[in-house]
């Protein structure tokens, strides 16, 4: 790995098995084994991929449902494990993938500050520290102590983002997250990731929506059925995320045709 | 076992937070809120002595201290059981988007029900007295028991955490496997009341030898001997590396099942 590069996938192939009837209780177990048939399809969710991302780089990757986009982020994140291929990461590593994945609902915000921070590699004494800054980040005021149970979506997810950026990791993953909270913490949001980005550190984002992705990335990776098929500047990369999906939705294009 | 050492080490402060939460969570929204792991074993011991001690007379001399010397512990090992085996599953969301080492989970279940028992044997202590049953010294020696009891609950904590994930029959199933072995172990009865051609059968059971100890001290006062803590220790270590060994085989494809 050269002395820049942060992230990198080798001819990475990830496969599933597909729960088609895979046998959840003993009872189905001795089914299968009297009947003698294979439980599972195996399921390739990603084919032969390979990149890399060097240091500072904002990265979108996009592509349509089930394209492979979040099985990525997993294996940089380190949830997965490579079927075949490589996946070398320099650097510590931060997933913003589903907000709040680790909070009780019966603790206060502040108890989840702590647990969520620790999940996410941080030690008890650096939560503390940085307590106050996710605190004010978060704008929850007085419902910090509160059970998050009580929290509206938009502070729920508020508390989230402002835990996992404070965690302060070389290399930030973000997966189509910030749809949730109004326009001002968005806004607010964007400004922590660029800043994050002017700071050095790598950048990973996943979206559905193209124009994010031209306004922030410096590269664009898009995904189709598990193979990497454009990989470069954002508008090229885009064009070709239209095309393919246009050809899996030809209706406006045929109206154009006939207009034409 | 010196990973299960190192990571458990490594990860002390999540393992802690987690026990604490799960204490947390268990005693939030009600009134009395932590003074029930307190309340609930005085109360269940005033009915026991109540039970045992007018009603059905046993030949047995303060039958609910022989009883409670090795319910509480048993008690702490089919809680902390039923609270670890659904450990992993219950976590699962979390295991597919953080990267945390799984041992985590089934450790601070195991430990946040220790702090339960810890704490039920201050109304143990209190039952003692009032019922002017002896407070005998060999409670000092109370810690070794629990060293090994603590290991062989985590060790089968490991081995049916990890099989739940494949198969949930286990959580259905653990409950019978667990009233089976609490009839099995000598727990409500002593070992001397079985025929003692059976005796054999009994001393299978590595239950007897993890319990054993808290008896001795906390209903007879006497000290164990030798052999019977060695005994104990052993039982714990064994199940504690064949469980977390079973574990550490699996655990990297626990992401794929749960």
């Amino acid at each position: 790995m050269s002395e820049d590069c942060c992230i990198e996938f080798e001819d990475v192939v990830q496969r599933f098995r597909r729960i088609k009837e895979r046998p959840d209780t003993l009872r189905e177990v001795f089914a299968k084994i009297r009947h003698y048939r294979s439980n599972y399809q195996v399921f390739e969710a990603l084919k032969h991929v390979s990149f890399r991302v060097s240091q500072g780089q904002m990265v979108g990757i996009i592509g349509r449902n089930g394209s492979g986009k979040s099985t990525v982020l997993k294996l940089a994140a380190g949830v997965y494990r490579p079927t075949s291929g490589r996946v070398l990461v320099k650097g510590t590593i931060a997933p913003l993938i589903e907000l709040g994945a680790g909070f009780h609902h019966e603790l206060t915000g502040r108890e989840n500050i702590l647990l969520n921070g620790l999940l996410l590699g941080l030690t008890k004494k650096q939560v503390k520290q940085r307590e106050e800054r996710i605190v004010e980040f978060a704008e929850l005021g007085d419902f910090i102590d509160s059970p998050v149970k009580q929290y509206s979506s938009g502070m729920y997810m508020r508390l989230a983002f402002s835990v996992a950026i404070e965690v302060d990791p070389d290399i930030l993953i973000i997966d189509e997250i910030l749809s949730v909270g109004d326009l001002g913490f968005r806004e607010k949001c964007f400004d922590r990731i660029l800043a994050f980005k002017a700071a050095g550190k790598t950048i990973f984002l996943v979206t559905h929506d193209a124009r994010t992705v031209q306004q922030y990335c410096d590269r664009a990776l898009l995904l189709h059925t598990g193979v990497l098929v454009a990989d470069g500047a954002p508008d090229e990369v885009i064009q070709r995320y239209e095309q393919i999906l246009g050809t899996r939705a030809p209706a406006p294009q045929v109206a154009t045709v006939v207009k034409g | 076992m010196g990973e299960l050492v190192r990571e458990t080490y490594r990860y002390r402060e999540l393992i802690w937070a987690l026990a604490l939460k799960e204490l947390r969570v268990r005693y939030k929204r009600s009134v009395l809120g932590f003074v029930w792991a307190l309340l609930n074993p005085l109360l269940m011991m005033l009915v026991l002595t109540v039970v045992f001690g007018t009603l059905m007379r046993f030949t047995i001399p303060h039958y609910s201290i022989f009883l409670l010397s090795m319910l509480l512990p048993w008690t702490f090992f089919s809680q902390g059981l039923a609270y670890s085996v659904e450990s992993i599953v219950g976590n699962g969301e979390l295991l597919k988007k953080v990267r945390v080492a799984t041992l985590v989970f089934p450790v601070a279940a195991v430990i946040s029900n220790i702090i339960n028992f810890l704490l039920s044997l201050i109304p143990l202590m209190l039952l003692i007295v009032v019922l002017r049953f002896p407070l005998y010294w060999t409670w000092v020696y109370l810690p070794i028991p629990m060293l090994g009891l603590f290991f062989f609950t985590l060790g089968v904590a490991f081995f049916f955490a990890t099989i739940n994930v494949y198969y949930r029959d286990v959580s259905h199933i653990i409950q019978i496997i667990l009233s089976a072995w609490f009839y099995f172990s000598p727990v409500i009865y002593s070992l001397d009341f079985i025929p003692a051609k059976y005796h054999w059968l009994f001393r299978m059971n590595p239950m007897l030898y993890v319990l054993n100890g808290f008896r001795l001290s906390i209903y007879y006062g006497l000290l164990p001997s030798k052999p019977s803590m060695a005994m104990s220790l052993a039982c714990g270590f064994l199940a504690l590396m064949i469980g977390f060994m079973i574990f550490r085989r699996y655990e990297k494809s626990f992401v794929y099942y749960v």
